[in-house]
């Protein structure tokens, strides 16, 4: 455990940048913009250092910070609209059962991801609605337990299952479509969620 | 064959993202994992979205561009306290 007396906030909190700044590019996908926003950041947690608690979690509380100062500053200007998160937790279930596909296709899939490179990854991550996006960032990236994404986002932990759910859902869709489009990967000729004679969900056996 | 999900499929994949984020509780994971060793499309569903969080790990990573660096450490000794 860190010693309150010996706590230096200022190194504990510079050496985060790295990951600030990349959180910052996902939320921002723009470079000028990250680097505002992480400048940002950091003028509003050195101005209020005070307030943080030694031997609590500085990294989710920088975050904390940043994702404020995103939302108040950046989410206006970019002038993306907020998503609703009407989804219900049952239909974010349903998908689930309806992955039950057939060991050919799945083998398939998991084949074509090794394939896709690190751009094509963070391209899809790009094309996710913010929350999702942000969601899946924390947690994939930066490791944050269900609970300190909760607190970044201030939202309900639910939402942020709703939230990995869902983007992650979307996420596997996108790669999927960029792997077909690259030829690694054909997309079953059968409707999302179709149930078989048999009212179970197996997506493709055609 | 066609495996028509089972309800111990439908829990598996249910709490997959769970098991896949170390969420549950130890009782959870040792189910859903002994049900994900005998049972194939499940266990496949299971690799393909532990692959995609690892490549998205791989893919998330930056380093904040030197300039940035020394802006932000001129902007903390401009407003440190008891500036040496």
């Amino acid at each position: 455990m860190t010693d309150i007396a010996e706590f230096d906030f200022e190194a504990e909190a510079l050496s985060y940048m790295d990951q600030l700044y990349a959180a910052a590019l996902r939320m921002t996908r723009n470079g000028a913009d990250a680097e505002d926003l992480v400048q940002e950041t950091f003028a509003k947690a050195f101005a209020a250092q005070d307030k943080f608690t030694p031997g609590t979690n500085l990294k989710a509380w920088l975050y904390r910070i940043q994702t404020n100062a995103f939302i108040n500053t950046y989410r206006k200007k970019q002038r993306e609209p907020k998503r609703s998160d009407a989804e219900s937790v049952e239909d974010w279930q349903l998908a689930a059962a309806a992955e039950h596909t057939s060991s050919g296709l799945a083998s398939a899939e998991d084949n074509a991801l090794d394939a896709l490179g690190d751009d094509e990854i963070r391209r899809a991550l790009s094309e996710l609605s913010e929350d999702f996006r942000m969601a899946v960032y924390l947690s994939d990236v930066e490791g944050f337990a269900y609970k300190e994404i909760a607190q970044i986002m201030d939202t309900p932990v639910g939402t942020v299952m709703s939230r990995l759910h869902r983007g992650r859902k979307l996420l596997r869709e996108k790669l999927r479509d960029y792997a077909a489009e690259r030829g690694l990967y054909e997309k079953a000729p059968v409707k999302k969620g179709q149930k078989d004679k048999d009212g179970g969900v197996c997506r493709a056996e055609a | 064959m066609c495996a028509v999900p089972k309800p111990e499929c439908e829990e598996a994949l249910d709490r997959l993202f769970e098991y896949i984020d170390h969420e549950l509780p130890e009782d959870e994971i040792h189910r859903i994992g002994e049900h994900l060793k005998e049972c194939a499309p499940c266990e496949a569903e299971h690799k393909i979205n532990e692959k995609i969080k690892r490549l998205v790990n791989k893919a998330g990573h930056e380093v904040a561009p030197e300039e940035l660096r020394s802006r932000i450490l001129e902007t903390i000794r401009a407003t440190r306290p008891e500036s040496a």
